[in-house]
Formats: structure tokens, sequence, C-alpha cells
């Protein structure tokens, strides 16, 4: 019940400051839009047949960090005034709390995702997997939102102001955005490379969408270890945001 | 009846400063408790430790007899804080807010309307449900962040420096609605505040906290002498012509070492009237260059420099 009337009125913030919506899918629909065109057109002779579709696995993986950054905005708002403080003194289990935050960023996520997805029909992008490959990319945009949003509350924990955040936040995703395979394909890649982009998570889970957006029959030796790595991965940074919030209110 | 029981509780940051350093205190259920006390006494640090907010290093506290850091969640329950910075979300209506406060503390939809209808009658804040909460003044938006933490029914409410920054309305408003919380509703408040004369009008009891521990605590009654004890103030032009006139007027009027403020003298004075005319005349008689006399109230800094020296007396003897 807790997480629910957390979410609500994060829910509230978020179409009262719309803005937060569209400053963060602007970047990742240009990429789709404009990068999507210009560079679908150089690399027809590779034997790409759609490179809209190639990318938007990983511009999905780019709008979830962008959503979920906005997200962690929200307690240097709260911050401001008095409403982090008036949350966390309520009889309200801390897990409620970090809960509430991060599945008003997944909600936030999937709303923008929904909207990149409509736009790239435009482009002739289609599901080849069908309802049940929509299922599953459903499941892992969930995920990838979820260890996302745990990670970026965590990080506005940690750091003393929004500009600072932001700073920190820019540096993290451009390398796991350039260092996997949002963009190219990583067969041509070798040495040190090769191994930062095998080494990358989002690699493996932008690999498992695109598999989701081009083949008709999905393996699920194909799709199920991803899912299992995001499944550790959203319990660590989880937890992780637990415990700093707990040990903000210790220090 | 002990609602609140502080034993040597002590507070370091992280980046070292003490912030409470042993404070001793005790609440009674049912009353208004002020603690007085300067920018950076650790008022706001004992309020963020009495809600479960922060932990203290060291030292003992419960409320309702239950301790703090153990129990935090059972006291969760009984207490509200208006902290110095409001705490209403401005994209959310009065009513919203109100409602989204009662579920975070699991009160009845139903119970939590009617509260908020009692609430909104007895605080006079009907008018301002039409408007955005964001477009309240300072004052307004502090009276509506009051009247939100009321709606769990607390057993005690905080208030950290609720009328600072207000003009005088603004401030007897407040007044008036703190004593409608104690008197209407039973709960008891705990207030901390740098006015003397707020805490002198409102308070059953006072604790005047000085460098993160307890200076005195009392009725404002009992603390009468530090808290309405009219001064005598004499201006000079310069330090050493004040210097030089403490010298000579210690021998006709009864002056401690503290009263000599710079380029003024600052005493007690129990029959300021009679005080003000003699030392007026004796100025005078004797030719004393000064450039104002007056008969002034205490203020905080004032009070503190009582207390210290009643301290050393006491140690002294």
């Amino acid at each position: 019940m807790s997480v629910i009337n957390i979410l609500w009125r994060n829910i509230k913030w978020r179409f009262h400051n719309a803005f937060t919506i569209v400053i963060t899918i602007v970047q990742p629909i240009l990429w789709l839009v404009l990068y999507g065109t210009v560079a679908g057109q150089t690399m027809q002779g590779m034997g790409t047949l759609n490179y809209t579709a190639f990318i938007l696995p990983g511009l999905i993986v780019l709008v979830s960090f962008s959503a979920c950054s906005s997200g962690g905005i929200m307690n240097y708002l709260m911050k401001t005034g008095g409403r982090f403080y008036r949350v966390l003194i309520a009889p309200v289990r801390r897990s409620s709390i970090v809960l509430g935050q991060i599945l008003e960023a997944v909600l936030c996520t999937f709303l923008e995702v929904a909207i990149m997805c409509i736009v790239s029909l435009f482009f002739s992008v289609r599901i080849v997997s069908g309802i049940a490959g929509i299922l599953l990319i459903t499941l892992i945009v969930f995920m990838t939102a979820f260890f996302i949003s745990g990670l970026t509350y965590t990080i506005s924990l940690c750091l003393p102001n929004e500009v600072i955040y932001e700073t920190v936040m820019n540096a993290i995703v451009l390398p796991i955005f350039f260092l996997s395979t949002a963009l190219f394909p990583a067969d041509n890649l070798f040495g040190g490379l090769a191994a930062a982009v095998n080494l990358n998570p989002f690699t493996h889970v932008i690999n498992a969408l695109r598999i989701l957006v081009f083949s008709e029959t999905v393996l699920i030796s194909s799709v199920l270890p991803v899912i299992l790595l995001l499944t550790v991965m959203c319990g660590g940074s989880f937890a992780l945001a637990l415990w700093k919030l707990t040990r903000e209110m210790s220090e | 009846m002990p609602i609140i029981q502080v034993q040597n509780l002590t507070k370091q940051y992280k980046n070292g400063i003490q912030a409470l350093s042993g404070l001793n205190l005790t609440v009674e259920s049912g009353e208004i408790f002020s603690l007085l006390g300067q920018n950076g006494a650790g008022k706001t640090t004992l309020i963020n430790i009495l809600t479960t907010y922060l932990r203290p290093t060291s030292g003992a506290a419960t409320v309702f007899g239950k301790d703090l850091y153990r129990e935090a969640a059972a006291i969760r329950s009984w207490i509200a804080c208006a902290s110095q910075r409001t705490s209403i979300d401005t994209h959310l209506s009065l009513t919203e807010n109100m409602m989204f406060q009662s579920r975070l503390y699991s009160v009845p939809a139903a119970d939590a309307k009617q509260r908020m209808t009692n609430l909104i009658d007895c605080f006079g804040l009907g008018h301002y449900l039409k408007y955005p909460v964001s477009s309240c003044s300072g004052g307004i938006a502090r009276r509506l962040d009051i009247a939100l933490n009321m709606m769990t029914n607390p057993k005690i409410l905080f208030m950290d420096e609720p009328t600072t920054g207000m003009d005088i309305q603004s401030r007897m408003a407040m007044w008036d609605m703190l004593k409608k919380i104690r008197n209407e509703f039973g709960t008891t408040v705990f207030l901390t505040t740098h006015y003397l004369e707020e805490a002198d009008r409102l308070s059953d009891t006072i604790c005047i906290m000085k460098e993160g521990r307890a200076a005195i605590q009392g009725t404002p009654n009992s603390l009468r002498s530090y808290l309405q004890q009219d001064m005598l103030k004499i201006s000079f032009e310069t330090k050493e012509s004040a210097g030089a006139a403490f010298e000579r007027l210690r021998h006709f009027h009864p002056l401690q070492p503290s009263d000599l403020r710079g380029d003024s003298i600052v005493t007690n004075s129990e029959n300021s009237r009679g005080d003000f005319g003699k030392v007026n005349r004796w100025l005078l008689e004797q030719d004393v260059r000064f450039t104002g006399i007056e008969v002034m109230q205490p203020s905080l800094d004032d009070v503190f420099i009582r207390l210290t020296e009643d301290t050393e007396r006491e140690g002294r003897m």
C-alpha cells in the first residue's frame, strides 16, 4: 500500500513536470530518426536489412538511462524542501520508499520506450518474434529500468547536488552506450576493445533485445542467461539503494 | 508523565562537528515544550534524532518509554514533524497532500476525510483549498504544512523554528495555531525557536540550550529572571570612554565585569525605572559623556551571558 502511495505521488510529480519526459526522450528520438536514417543508408551494403530496427534495442537502453536518471533528480528536489525528511520519519518501510521511487522511473521508461517503438513503426521496424517476443522485451525493459533506477537512486544519495549528479551520470552513460553493441555489431572487434564490449552487461541486454526484434523463433537459451543476469543485477542495485538510504539516516 | 526523556545524548557528525554534548532533558505529556538556542546550538540535530531521522553517537533517548533507536518503527506512528523547510508537495493540491500523508500513516480513508475537514475548519484554511499550494506565501505554506502534519493525529508534533522569517501577523496566527494544537487536539508540541518572546508566551516548559547541552530547563515563571529581566543600557562614543565610565560607575552602581560590552554598558536591573533615573542623574552630575541610556528587554545573547555568570558564580561557591 505504501509503495502505491509513494508511486502515486511520484507519478503526479512526473506529469506535473512533463518537461522531464520530453527532455529525456529527445536525444534517443534524434538518434533513432536522424542517425538511424543517415547511418542506415551508409550501412546498406553491410547486410543489415533495417538499421533503425538494429539500433532500436540500444536506444531502448539509452532511453532507460535517461528516464531513470531523472528519477534520481527527484531526490534532490525533495531534499530542497522537507518532503524527503517527512517520508523518512513516517511509519513506512524503507524498502517501500525505495521501491515506490524505482517503480515510477520504470513506468516513465515504459512510456518513453512505447513512444520510441511507435516512432520506429514509421521506419518499418517490426517485432518479428510476435506477442511472445513483445512480452519478453517488456520483461527485459522492466528489469533493465529497475536495475538502472536502483543505481541512479544510490548515486543521487551519494552526490551532493544535481549538477555533479548530471555530470557523473553523463560520464557513466556515454561509455556504456558506445562500448556496447548499440550502434554496431561486435563481430569484427578484437583485443581489449572486444573484451570491454563483452564485459559490458548492456551488450548482452541489447543483443537479447535484438534477437527478439529480428528472429521469428526465439530460443530460450539466447534470452534466459540475460534474464538471470538482470535478476542478479536488479537484486544488487535494490539492495545498494536500500543500504544507502538506511545509511543516510544513520550518518 | 514524561513523554520524552533524553539522557547524556551526544552527536558528532562525520565531519567532526560536535552538535550535541551530553544533553539531558524531559518533556511532559500535553505541554508546549520550547527549546531555545542560537543558530548552531544543536536544536535541529536534536529534533532530527528525536524524530528517528538521525542516530545519536551515544546516550539514551526514549519516546513513550520506547528506545528511540531500537523501536523507531513504533515511535514513528505517534510523531510528526514540521521541519524548517516546508514539506508540502507543491505539485499536489492541499487535499491531495493531506490524503497522501494520511495514507503514509495508514489512516482509513473515511477517518482521513473527516479529520481533514476538522483541521481545515479549525485552522481556518478553507480559503486556500481553491488555490494551488505553490501560490501560497511562506507563512501560509507553513500553516498548511502544520495542518498536513496533524492529519495523522500525532501524539507529539515537533516543530523546527516555525516562525523564523515571518512577519508579526503571521507569527501571531502561528501562535494561535500552536495553542489550538495543544488545547483542542491534546498534542504535545516540541518547538525550537531563537525568539525569547515566543518561548515565553507559548511554553509550559522552556529549555535553554547552549553548545550542544541544556543550560537550564524550567517553566517560564521559574526562568523569569532570565527571560523578562529588564536591562539598562548606556551607550558611549568609543570603547575607551565606555571602559573609563565603567570603572567609575561600578563604585556607584553594582556591575559585573561582563556588563562592559564594547562601547556600551549593559546591566540587569530589577528596578528599571528607579535605576534609570538614578544612573542617568549620576552620569549628568559627574559630567560623563554618553550618547544614550535606555531600558531594554534581554536578547538571547544576554540570557546566555547571564547564565554563564550564574554558572561561574556557583562554581566559585
